[in-house]
């Protein structure tokens, strides 16, 4: 009996609470996928190339492990009280027929032990079964094909889930029953009357809400303008302003919703505003933290697409490898040397082409400084109307006195692989080159405008015009020379400049069958393989693959998206189920409220309606001030954690927060549809009347 | 004069057969525009359950109750809450005001429920607030009020609509015997003179000595009825207590 006793009531606490529990699955998945990282296809191939990146990552896993623990302890301390606080008569009950406190405490535990066994059931077949996916998916997505995949279960994530899990079920929870289980009886049966919070003076919410939002202002100005990012104590600064003034700012918040109560006079919306501002001033301070919970997750979301997309935006490329002599074998022996190499190790097949790209420094004069000017063009750049982008290209090209040079035979046969049009070249003219890390849209635009009109150059005092537009073509696989600034010359004038000396980097490209028949990254890999056995050290040869290029992009957008969408997976439920809990519970605590207005001729659609209002200004608020700080945040966060090249693409930023803010508006909209569906189902139980003496 | 409520073989089954209650068992009886009605009986004599049976809180199983010539038990939906918006003002034990909202808003509440004009409820709350003596808590809010404010403030909130009959619960059940006889003299005075219609039910014989004529209910039909003539108030309650007696040694005798 006492059994059925435990299973009806964990049932009925389920039922009663669905929000929550289904809160606490999501939450076990999340724990299993994030535990359980390291078993990824795509992390288990990035180990291989980039250890000692995955390594810190994994590395950090605990922190984020321990850290969502803490947060998740108290989201379900907060919904375990709510839950025990309505049944205390029932517990007054079973202890006034004699039931001692601690069977009383055992039941309780129990009680809860079937629940969290039954969301470990439920989350822990689903989690598997979810990373196994992603990890598919993932797979696939970085093209490693998925023939090789194995079904994983990692043995350490589950334990580290079921026991995270129940520890702070648990721990929450024995706190929690203790505490109703030492309560006097008499104090059991009888509700204690909520009463009303003794108000201070209206001027003291306005100022409150007043200073907070000034904060809040001063935290995003540090953030934005960067300061905060350059001394730990400004950044800590700026972090405690913010969170002290979104607390201020909520407990402000009553005097805005009176302000509301007052302005409508139709149907229950003075009711509707006083029964919010009632739950704001009960409930500011959690409100505030769902709020910033809320921001920190759209923050995350803002800052896992901008690194992600970011580092996937370069997946064109030409060449596969790139081979360099660091030895002093003469610049025109090296392509036949790497040749007899490969051949002699029997990699010739794999590659479709072996091509050279000749990169030197002028060496006609001794100076260093001064080699190279170009007076005109920075003429020209001042006459164009004074933009961010204008000055930043000024003061880079200002440095500019002794540029690379390449031969344009070499280059012109990149172009012809990219499927670009040759480059033509006159003695005395040069094309320029910069980098795509070093050059922007707007910069490029205006550079090519001068070089149509053909300006005038020193080079080591010999007049040469520039001509053509800005070249950007990745000169090798990934990193081994990257310029801010060089020029193409046609091959005499290539060798006259360079003296004969000159870098050579032969760039080699795979054979397409090959790739098609299993794939870039596993080519790659192997022939990587196969190279690391050879003595390439002998030649005085090193070389370099796409891959690691690709595995560094890999990994930052994996480790971006895994990590943020996993924080911010965690804080979304933990904010929204705090909230939502939070506002179930307190209108069971109003019930009678509502039942009054019923005799006072309110039917049930009204009441719906009325409820249904309170919801989303309820849930709204908190997640409109999120949704206001995070288009500050995310700014911040691209301010002080991107590379310059992402910074200043406004437009994009701008999308990303709109994708962020759609998104959190569909999770929202889940959220508040679940509470007000809970809350229509709850509001018909109080028409049915009840008897009371 | 055409009565203003109408009850007729009024019966109340709570439960399923073979487990049947039941608390009302044929009840008639009409009340009269401008009436001050009271219902006693013990507790579980089914009072309460016919006051809920007139609000519509509970539907009756059985007779009809015409209220202003609408028979209840056709109403549903909208014309429900519309019936116990407009025509009745209910008066609770424990007051059951809205302790988030202050006086004011607590009794405009049904007048913004049920869209009455915006000048109209003004005029309204000042005239009731003023005999009331409530006008200086209008913006408190309840739990800043007295118990006797605070029933004070219910029944403003019951009148505010000008209701064609209040249906009063125990109005003076949760207060003391100052608060009580200052509510009930309210009550009295505006029975008197804004002619409304009060159904009361209480087992205080105090309070019911104010009425104009009550119902005595046991086990579910009217047992007994008294008029007060042009007798005092005193001597009506004297003939109050000396029913009551009866009622408990009719128990006793049965016993």
């Amino acid at each position: 009996m006492f059994s059925d006793l435990i299973f009806r009531n964990s049932r009925r606490s389920r039922k009663e609470n669905g929000l929550f529990f289904a809160s606490l699955v999501i939450s076990i998945v999340a724990f299993y996928i994030i535990l359980s990282i390291a078993n990824q296809d795509v992390m288990i191939f990035l180990r291989k190339m980039e250890s000692d990146a995955v390594d810190k990552l994994l590395l950090l896993i605990p922190v984020f492990y321990i850290m969502t623990l803490v947060i998740l302890f108290f989201l379900i301390y907060f919904a375990c009280k709510y839950q025990l606080q309505r049944r205390r008569h029932e517990f007054g009950v079973y202890l006034m027929m004699g039931m001692s406190r601690n069977k009383l405490f055992s039941m309780l535990l129990a009680e809860d032990g079937v629940s969290s066994l039954l969301a470990l059931a439920i989350g822990l077949p689903v989690a598997v079964l979810l990373s196994e996916i992603i990890s598919l998916v993932t797979a696939k997505l970085v093209g490693m094909g998925i023939i090789g995949h194995k079904f994983t279960l990692s043995l350490p994530a589950l334990v580290f889930t079921v026991a995270g899990f129940l520890i702070i079920k648990l721990g929450a929870f024995m706190i929690l029953s203790w505490k109703i289980s030492r309560q006097e009886i008499g104090s059991l049966l009888t509700d204690t009357p909520e009463g009303v919070k003794k108000q201070k003076p209206t001027f003291v919410y306005a100022v409150s809400g007043i200073g907070g939002i000034i904060m809040l202002a001063a935290a995003y100005y540090m953030a934005i303008s960067g300061r905060a990012w350059e001394e730990d104590i400004i950044m800590l600064l700026a972090m405690i302003l913010g969170m002290l003034g979104t607390i201020l700012l909520f407990y402000g918040m009553r005097v805005f919703i009176a302000m509301l109560a007052g302005a409508g006079k139709s149907g229950l919306h003075v009711f509707n505003f006083r029964q919010i501002q009632e739950n704001v001033i009960r409930q500011s301070t959690s409100l505030a933290i769902s709020s910033l919970l809320i921001l920190a997750a759209l923050c995350f979301f803002g800052a896992g697409i901008g690194i992600s997309s970011s580092n996937s935006q370069n997946r064109d490329h030409v060449f596969d490898y790139t081979f360099r002599d660091y030895g002093d074998t003469p610049a025109n022996e090296v392509l036949p040397e790497i040749k007899a190499v490969l051949r002699e190790n029997g990699l010739e097949n794999e590659f479709s082409g072996l091509y050279t790209m000749g990169i030197g420094n002028i060496r006609t004069t001794d100076e260093y400084k001064g080699v190279f000017t170009m007076d005109t063009v920075m003429e020209a750049i001042e006459q164009f109307p004074e933009t961010q982008q204008r000055e930043i290209l000024l003061n880079n090209l200002s440095y500019v006195d002794n540029p690379h040079v390449i031969r344009l035979t070499d280059f012109n046969e990149l172009l012809k692989l990219v499927g670009k049009p040759e480059i033509k070249l006159s003695g005395d003219e040069a094309a320029v080159y910069i980098d795509p890390e070093f050059i922007k849209e707007e910069q490029r635009e205006i550079l090519n405008e001068i070089l149509s009109d053909r300006p005038e150059a020193q080079l080591d005092g010999s007049r040469i015009y520039l001509t053509g537009e800005i070249q950007s073509e990745k000169l090798v696989t990934d990193r081994s020379i990257t310029l801010s600034f060089a020029l193409i010359l046609p091959d005499e004038q290539f060798l006259y400049y360079t003296q004969d000396e000159y870098d050579v980097y032969v760039n080699g490209v795979l054979n397409p069958e090959t790739v098609e028949k299993i794939g870039l990254m596993n080519t790659i890999s192997a022939i990587n393989v196969h190279l690391d056995t050879l003595n390439l050290q002998e030649h005085n040869l090193e070389y370099e693959s796409y891959l690691q290029n690709m595995g560094r992009q890999l990994f930052f957008t994996v480790a971006a998206s895994y990590i943020t969408s996993y924080l911010a997976i965690i804080f979304l439920v933990v904010a929204n189920t705090i909230m939502g809990v939070q506002f179930l519970m307190s209108q069971r605590k109003t019930g009678r409220r509502y039942q009054t207005l019923t005799r006072l001729g309110a039917d049930y659609e009204t009441l719906c309606k009325a409820a249904r209002k309170q919801i989303n200004w309820f849930m709204g608020l908190p997640v409109f001030v999120a949704a206001a700080g995070s288009m500050f945040g995310v700014k911040a966060l691209y301010r002080g954690m991107l590379s310059m090249e992402m910074r200043s693409t406004q437009g994009e930023m701008l999308i990303i927060s709109a994708a962020v803010i759609l998104l959190l508006l569909v999770v929202e909209y889940i959220y508040m549809t679940a509470v007000k569906r809970s809350s229509d189902r709850y509001l018909l139980t109080l028409m049915e009347p009840q008897r009371e003496e | 004069m055409e009565a203003i409520l109408n009850i007729e073989n009024l019966s109340k089954t709570y439960g399923n057969a073979p487990n049947q209650t039941k608390a009302l068992n044929g009840i008639t009886f009409q009340v009269m525009p401008g009436e001050f009605l009271g219902i006693m009986g013990s507790s579980g004599s089914g009072k309460s359950t016919l006051l809920n049976c007139i609000a519509t809180v509970i539907k009756h199983s059985g007779g009809s109750i015409v209220m202003d010539g609408e028979n209840l038990a056709a109403l549903s939906g909208k014309a429900l809450a519309e019936y116990r918006g407009r025509k009745i003002g209910y008066l609770f034990q424990n007051f059951e005001l809205l302790d988030n909202l202050t006086g004011r808003e607590n009794i405009l509440l049904p007048a913004s429920l049920h869209k009455m004009p915006e000048n109209e409820r003004q005029q309204r709350l000042e005239q009731l607030a003023e005999y009331l003596e409530i006008t200086d808590v209008l913006d408190k809010f309840p739990p800043q009020m007295s118990g006797g404010q605070r029933q004070r403030v219910a029944a403003a909130r019951a009148m505010i609509m000008h209701p064609k009959m209040i249906l009063a619960d125990e109005p003076t059940g949760a207060l003391d015997s100052k608060n009580a006889k200052n509510i009930m003299e309210k009550l009295s005075g505006l029975n008197r003179d804004e002619q409304a219609t009060i159904l009361m039910v209480t087992h205080d014989s105090n309070a019911a000595s104010y009425c104009r004529r009550i119902l005595f209910i046991q086990d579910g039909v009217i047992f007994h009825e008294l008029r007060r003539g042009d007798e005092t108030q005193q001597d009506f309650y004297k003939r109050i207590l000396k029913v009551m007696a009866q009622l408990g040694g009719g128990s006793l005798n049965v016993l």
